[in-house]
């Protein structure tokens, strides 16, 4: 099955903050947001992408989109090269690989009603105004916002976190994409309204057949949306298969101590120590070799010299280790 | 174990244009000692009011409205400013909500360091010099990094300084507010592993603010569970969250996803908590509560319904038949117009 939406050796590279020293001797160091990053989604499927702060996952999701210039490397929509589309010519890649914003708060206009919100997007697209009212009433059945009639002529300070979130989602569902993108859906949610939002997700793509890519740093919340997860450390893809299979034995040592890191609502979890020292590495001088070696319980000499190539473990997993 | 602290019937409101928000509005729980007291409820529960009132530290227009809060035999609520200013950072001490907040982005970390154990502490340099390295090491952090400046640390090391502090002066009890939830899994791990070696090798008492039940399964001895300014539940950990007696401790537990528990829908609490501008009368849950009855239109008080497990729940002499109800999404679907 060709991916609906597809990152093929990605990379982004950003100009790091500079110092003095670096400007007089015409040194300009580069961060490497992206490094290299191949990953696809199908219809009716979801790809999480996980990992620390600061590895590369808006990045990635923002070349995804074409929000962002790709240093190298191509998008791919429907196996189709979207790269170097600019303009006019982007217009329908845009109406169908739809971006859900992570803070409901900051991606509504306050002054738009919730009406409004929603027929930008539709004019923008060019959808005839007579079938607009339809577009806008599907869109708030599918995200549970029933009846319309209740929230269309309200404004987003007269919604709840979970209820402006929802909207946001239909924003995204009006334009009758094939693909989202969610940074962090519900990370700004309280506990008890999350898994109102998750629900409303998960039922949209299965509904729709969308290809779906979650972004979150949180393994339990992606395990529950997404049936294939990526795992990111320093712009790169470390590990990535089904998710199920992947927390139950992961390969990667970065996954193995990710997956023990995260707590479990119940008592008396012996998640036994955690299998990773220090902090994230400088993202200008990265290691050489193998990125995560400084912080790898298991690095050996070979490490630092080369590094990993990623490798088909088992079918629909990867992962790029030489341990592996 | 001897109580460290006793909260009782703690009522904190804040004035405003608008009238009192009640935003701690009838709060009791106790903290054992040597002992690490998760507090979780959702946004605006008024977990952060709480801690702060504890520690006197409020804005001008917060007062503390009636109750007590007995600390090693002294009521906070009642105390002298002078007496109170004595106990702060000697045995009480305060993580805040935002690490940044507790670091002077100015000043060198060490330096801030130094200032508490100097002038607070009333050590000489040479002293404090040697206790902020050992501080720095008790936390995880390289006593190199003493001479950096705030920004030149990660949030997880902020942190980690913001907790040296507050250790500074070998507090009995110490009230952080959701340390660890800006923090990556990884960082929020290593940070949740301090703070239980602290309490094991020094025998400190903690009071966890968070919202997170992972977090207080993980790190916790005892739970108390907010909702609207009240506290609803409390009790040991095993108890509270294995077999919660109210219905909303029930929703929180399975709203929330569990990374070894595969498949089913989560199960959202639908509706949003009442303003505590003007809370309602009777139950504060009874809006979203899938069990309420005529009787909920009535205040349920915090009583110990098994042994050191306290509820405020009208029903929850039932709560061994209402668990597996509140488990299925159909059961909170439709409960709030
Ligand atoms: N416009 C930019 N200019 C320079 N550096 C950037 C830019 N955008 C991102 N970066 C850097 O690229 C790296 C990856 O950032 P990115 O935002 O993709 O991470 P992330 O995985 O989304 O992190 P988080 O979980 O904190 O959102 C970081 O080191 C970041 O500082
Ligand atoms: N200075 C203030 N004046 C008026 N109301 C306030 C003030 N500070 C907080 N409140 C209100 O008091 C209530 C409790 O706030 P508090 O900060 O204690 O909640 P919290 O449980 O810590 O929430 P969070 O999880 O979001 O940190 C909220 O309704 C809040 O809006
Ligand atoms: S390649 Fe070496 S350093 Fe990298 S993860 Fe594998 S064992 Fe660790
Ligand atoms: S007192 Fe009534 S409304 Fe309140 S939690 Fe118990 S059953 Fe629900
Ligand atoms: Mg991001
Ligand atoms: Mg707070």
């Amino acid at each position: 099955m060709t991916p609906v939406i597809a990152a093929n050796d990605l990379t982004k590279a950003f100009p790091a903050s500079r110092r003095l020293s670096d400007l007089l001797r015409g040194h300009r160091p580069m961060v490497r947001a992206v490094n290299g990053v191949t990953l696809g989604v199908g219809a009716g499927r979801a790809l999480g992408i996980v990992g620390e702060s600061g590895c590369g996952k808006t990045t990635t999701a923002r070349l995804l989109l074409r929000l962002e210039e790709v240093t190298s490397g191509s998008v791919l929509f429907d196996g189709q090269d979207v790269t170097a589309l600019r303009g006019k010519a982007l217009l329908p890649f845009r109406s169908s690989v739809q971006l859900v914003f992570q803070n409901p708060f900051d991606a509504l206009n306050p002054r738009f009603t919730i009406r409004r919100t929603l027929t930008e997007p539709l004019r923008n697209f060019g959808i005839p105004p007579d079938q607009q009212d339809a577009r806008i009433r599907e869109a708030m059945a599918r995200v549970r916002l029933d009846p319309a009639e209740a929230y269309l002529d309200r404004h987003p300070h007269e919604l709840s976190g979970g209820q402006l979130q929802r909207v946001v989602l239909a924003r995204a569902l009006v334009a009758h994409p094939r693909a989202i993108i969610a940074d962090e859906p519900v990370s700004m949610l309280d506990v008890s309204v999350r898994a109102g939002v998750l629900n409303v997700l998960r039922r949209a793509r299965d509904e729709l057949q969308l290809a779906a890519i979650y972004i979150s740093h949180d393994l339990a919340l992606i395990r529950y949306v997404c049936e294939e997860v990526a795992v990111m450390y320093l712009g790169r893809v470390v590990e990535s298969g089904p998710t199920a299979e992947i927390i139950a034995a992961p390969a990667h040592p970065y996954t193995r101590a990710l997956v023990a890191a995260v707590p479990v609502p119940r008592v008396d979890q012996d998640r036994g120590a955690l299998p990773i020292q220090g902090g994230l590495p400088d993202q200008v001088n990265q290691p050489s070799g193998c990125a995560f070696r400084d912080r790898c319980p298991l690095a050996m000499p070979r490490c630092a010299e080369e590094a990993p190539a990623p490798r088909s473990i088992a079918p629909g997993r990867m992962a790029a280790c030489h341990l592996v | 174990m001897a109580s460290l602290l006793t909260v009782r019937d703690l009522a904190v409101h804040y004035a405003t244009a608008a009238g009192p928000v009640r935003a701690v509005d009838g709060a009791s729980f106790d903290v054992p000692a040597g002992s690490i007291v998760g507090l979780v409820g959702e946004s605006g529960c008024g977990k952060s009011t709480l801690g702060r009132a504890l520690m006197g530290v409020m804005p001008r227009s917060a007062r503390i409205a009636a109750g007590s809060a007995v600390f090693e035999g002294q009521d906070l609520v009642t105390l002298p400013d002078k007496a109170r200013k004595e106990l702060l950072w000697r045995r009480l001490s305060f993580v805040p909500q935002t690490a940044m907040n507790a670091l002077d982005p100015v000043q060198r970390v060490g330096a801030q360091l130094m200032e508490v154990l100097t002038e607070r502490g009333g050590l000489s340099r040479a002293a404090a010099a040697s206790r902020a390295e050992a501080l720095f090491t008790l936390v995880g952090l390289d006593p190199k990094r003493l001479r950096d400046w705030p920004h030149q640390f990660s949030g997880g090391m902020r942190q980690r300084a913001s907790i040296a502090l507050a250790l500074a002066l070998d507090p009995a009890l110490m009230i952080a507010d959701e340390p660890v939830t800006a923090l990556d899994v990884i960082v929020q791990r290593q940070v949740l592993d301090v703070m239980k070696e602290l309490q094991a090798r020094l025998g400190l008492a903690m009071i966890l603010v968070t919202h997170d039940v992972a977090v207080v399964a993980y790190a916790c001895d005892r739970v108390v569970v907010m909702y609207a300014g009240r506290v609803v539940e409390s009790g040991p950990v095993r108890a509270v969250l294995e077999a919660p007696l109210h219905p909303y401790t029930m929703g929180l537990m399975n709203a929330f996803p569990d990374l070894e528990r595969a498949g089913g829908e989560l199960v959202p609490i639908e509706g949003s908590p009442p303003s505590l501008l003007n809370p309602p009368k009777g139950c504060r849950f009874a809006a979203r509560c899938p069990f309420a009855v005529a009787r909920c239109a009535e205040d349920p008080p915090l009583v110990e319904d098994a042994p050191d497990h306290h509820a405020a729940c009208w029903r929850s002499a039932e709560a061994a038949a209402l668990r597996p109800q509140a488990a299925r999404a159909e059961t909170w679907a439709g409960v709030v117009a």
